[in-house]
């Protein structure tokens, strides 16, 4: 038994009260998240590019913020699936209540090649944590197609990529992302 | 979005949730002898501690009721049911929980009910599954 245990296992005075508290959220999806997440159901990840400033956002926004003008189906491009780590955290997870991790482990923003931002909060898989570096090239592991789910708010690519393996390929240059580290 | 809390329970909540697991319901006596159940660990006319904690019955009468035709997920049934003011035996205040009588014709003011307990009982206000009609 634990502290974060909400079965109480002994016979002895009951001194505490497991209280679960939980709140269900419905989201209602709006039209360029909904065709982001049908794209990355078909395995195609998707961004619209500014007709102003050519800058790719990727999830799509449906506006570009720096020029404050509306971005359309019209703007959308492919992006690859293979980028580069820009930065990163190691997590060391607690074991609270609902806890799937047991192990440390990396959570990495990615300049994917083609995109003008980074996705954050990609696990990175098969990487040894003392190996990650700005640059390193990593690509995509796909989730099986029927795992593919969306976020329907249209931040980050949901559960469409398990996560992202190097590639094998040479770092990139540091002039290719130093406009994306914190 | 769900968070589990742990919460300190203290001497009286405690002892009636650890009764709970036993299968017995205990009340709090006052210095005027009344019968609060669930157990208060202070009278609520006086403020006086109460630290006198006694039986009562399983079963009681129920004195205010509230049908809940579509139960949600978090309910304690799947099927349609009442909150319940149940004023057990031997107690002089009522408690609320869920008492499951079928329908919503079969609820009725100043009926008699009776725990029904869960099978597995871990020191919970769900060790009382819920009330439902004094067997006959």
């Amino acid at each position: 038994m634990t502290d974060t245990d909400p079965q109480v296992a002994d016979d002895g005075p009951v001194r505490f009260m497991p209280q679960l508290i939980s709140l269900d959220y419905t989201v209602r999806t709006n039209p360029v998240a909904a065709a982001f997440g049908e794209a990355l159901a078909d395995g195609r990840i998707t961004g619209h590019r500014c007709p102003s400033c050519s800058l790719v956002f990727v999830p799509p926004k449906g506006f570009c913020p720096i020029c404050t003008i509306e971005t359309t189906s019209a703007d959308e491009v492919v992006i690859e699936d293979r980028g580069m780590v820009t930065a990163w955290t190691v997590l060391t997870p607690i074991q609270y209540h609902g806890q799937q991790e047991r192990k440390d482990y990396a959570l990495a923003s990615i300049l994917l090649v083609g995109a003008d931002g980074t996705v954050g909060q990609q696990r990175l898989i098969d990487i040894p944590l003392d190996e990650i570096r700005p640059g390193l090239m990593v690509e995509a592991v796909w989730a099986a197609p029927e795992d593919r789910v969306a976020d329907d708010r249209g931040y980050g690519l949901g559960t469409a990529i398990d996560g992202w393996k190097a590639t094998g390929e040479p770092d990139a240059p540091a002039s290719e992302y130093e406009g994306h580290t914190l | 979005m769900e968070l589990l809390y742990r919460r300190s329970l203290g001497p009286v909540v405690g002892a009636f949730l650890t009764a709970l697991r036993e299968q017995r319901l205990l009340g709090s006596r006052t210095a005027e002898g009344r019968v609060i159940c669930p157990p208060l660990e202070y009278d609520p006319d006086s403020g006086d501690a109460v630290d006198d904690l006694v039986e009562v019955g399983s079963a009681g009468v129920v004195t205010g009721w509230s049908w809940v035709a579509e139960p949600r997920a978090k309910h304690p049934l799947p099927h349609p049911f009442a909150w319940a003011l149940v004023q057990l035996d031997g107690a002089d205040t009522s408690m609320v929980h869920a008492l499951d009588a079928g329908s919503l014709d079969a609820v009725r003011t100043g009926m008699r009910v009776q725990v029904r307990w869960a099978p597995e009982r871990t020191g919970h206000i769900t060790d009382i599954a819920c009330f439902e009609p004094e067997a006959s």
